[in-house]
């Protein structure tokens, strides 16, 4: 169990509003031939074990793991498939590689999000379906009460979240593979549609479609493998309380415990001092903000401080999201942590191009379900 | 690029249309059952609790999801409590854009430790705020049918 984990191939697709040209299958088959290049290997011969991420109801079919083999490589190999973020697959092949019986293994997460017809209808499937589901509403309202919540415990102010959004989708402007980009200002806020107030139509990070693939090693291999390693030091997951009625509504605690699992096994005990930058979940421009402070980078109210002196852009002296995030790259439902973990893997290899930032040894990556869920992941990546 | 070939023209692009038709049942549950007979029958909100943790749960369990003990200990709380939170909901279920938005509330009842989720009325957004009293309006009961839709909305207590 001491042999350590790298990343050794990464490949992803460009994130597009639509690809009316391909199939899921064909998206995933393009990233992955992308990060089997990347890594140097053979699928049919090198990959002792696949794990993929995705949810029944957003593919439109049941038992979705029967769909994913052929297009990886997968067929008559190990494989499963989690209902889970793309970075609980991480954590998952990151087990495997540890128990010293996989040397090689592949991650997976995709979104075909155009081809949801009922995209709103799916999310509010997933509320409670007695106590909640009974009001018809849209599951933006979660976030619209939890951000109200949040801001007025904490301080943290319209204009802040508003931010956050300049920021991100500004990032997304040197991210070729980014979707969502774009220059906004404070000023299109007040013109924007409200979805569930205080939250905004500038305040979701909107679905996009793409897949992301990830090869991982264990030491023997990524040494024999590759050049430039990017060793996983740490994983962490946890999930909160499910239910909206008995959650916090202002600190996200299972994202904390999430976070603390993961510095205690990479041997972390002061993370803003010890890590360069964070690619995080921003599915709502506030949760950025709270998801900050959850991760013990600042305090619950310095976080608006934070985004409004400029500590966070790209230059700043803790920079998030410099991929663009989610609000920047688009949302990619499973694959929105694999997202910020494929960036975050550029910039360690120093191979971001006009995003590269000028110290990136040492990063947090975390992903978040989105509403309603309470549950999270985290990896600390290392050089 | 792994893709030799691409589609180049959007006229040559076929999409196939399906549906997952799936209807369910879903079990309320011993806890379930007791709390929304009791609002049908009676109008009142019950939760269970658990003292080692010093939680009520509205709606109730019979487990407490901190310690997990079994909870049998069955408390009335108050049909009026704390606004926790609010937010006016602009879009539906179809993602299109409501003709009239929604309010709607996080309600910490009296006497209980969690909220309950529910729609909010009788006050103008300007003069709502977290922190204020408000109470569950009920159906009249021969209109209850033991759901959370029993409740029709909250409102301010002042009014």
């Amino acid at each position: 169990m001491s042999e350590r984990v790298a990343i050794i191939g990464i490949g992803a697709t460009q994130f597009r509003s639509i690809t009316p040209d391909v199939s899921y299958k064909e998206l995933m088959f393009e990233a992955a031939v992308k990060a089997y290049e990347d890594a140097g290997i053979n699928p049919r011969k090198d990959v002792d074990t696949f794990v993929t991420c995705a949810e029944d109801y957003i593919e439109g079919t049941s038992i979705f793991d029967e769909y994913v083999p052929d297009q990886l490589g997968a067929v008559l190999k190990p494989m499963h498939t989690i209902p889970g973020e793309g970075l609980h697959g991480i954590a998952t092949a990151f087990l495997q590689i540890k128990t010293g019986r996989f040397g090689i293994a592949v991650v997976e997460a995709h979104s075909k999000a155009s081809n949801l017809m009922t995209p709103d209808g799916i999310a509010a499937c997933a509320q409670d379906p007695v106590y909640t589901r009974p009001l018809r509403l849209n599951s933006h309202f979660i976030a619209g009460l939890e951000m109200n919540r949040f801001c007025h415990a904490t301080g943290i102010t319209r204009d802040q979240c508003g931010r956050v959004v300049i920021k991100n989708r500004g990032n997304a402007l040197n991210n070729p593979l980014a979707g969502r980009a774009a220059l906004v200002s404070l000023g299109d806020f007040c013109s924007c549609e409200p979805v569930s107030c205080p939250l905004t139509e500038l305040d979701i990070a909107h679905p996009v479609d793409g897949a992301v693939v990830v090869v991982l090693a264990s030491e023997a291999k990524a040494r024999a493998l590759s050049k430039n390693p990017v060793w996983i030091t740490g994983v962490g997951w946890c999930n909160g309380s499910p239910n909206l009625e008995a959650r916090d509504w202002v600190a996200v605690n299972y994202c904390t415990r999430a976070a603390e699992m993961a510095f205690r096994m990479a041997g972390i005990t002061a993370p803003r001092n010890e890590l360069d930058f964070a690619e995080i979940d921003d599915t709502y421009s506030y949760k950025e903000l709270q998801h900050l402070s959850a991760l013990r980078f600042c305090g619950p109210s310095e976080a608006g401080h934070w985004v409004e002196s400029g500590v966070t852009t790209t230059t700043g002296e803790f920079p998030v999201n410099p991929s663009g995030g989610a609000l920047g790259m688009g949302h990619m439902y499973e694959a929105t942590g694999l997202a910020r973990l494929y960036c975050a893997v550029e910039q360690l290899r120093g191979t971001a191009g006009k995003a590269q930032l000028k110290k990136a040894s040492r990063c947090l990556v975390q992903g978040w379900r989105g509403v309603p869920t309470a549950s999270t992941a985290v990896a600390i990546l290392s050089t | 690029m792994s893709l030799r070939e691409r589609v180049n023209q959007p006229k040559d692009t076929r999409p196939w249309y399906g549906e997952l038709p799936v209807e369910s049942l879903y079990t309320v549950g011993i806890a379930g059952e007791k709390f929304l007979r009791t609002l049908k029958e009676k109008g009142q909100f019950l939760g269970t609790k658990c003292d080692r943790c010093r939680q009520v749960y509205v709606p109730p369990k019979i487990y407490c999801e901190r310690c997990l003990a079994k909870l049998d200990d069955w408390v009335k709380v108050g049909s009026c409590g704390t606004l926790e939170s609010w937010t006016m909901v602009h879009v539906g279920l179809d993602g299109q854009k409501l003709k009239k938005p929604e309010l709607v509330a996080l309600v910490k009842l009296d006497g209980a430790s969690t909220c309950i989720v529910h729609k909010l009325a009788g006050i103008p957004v300007e003069e709502l705020h977290i922190g204020m009293r408000v109470c569950a309006v009920l159906k009249p009961k021969t209109k209850r049918e033991g759901a959370i839709t029993d409740i029709l909305h909250f409102k301010p207590a002042d009014r």
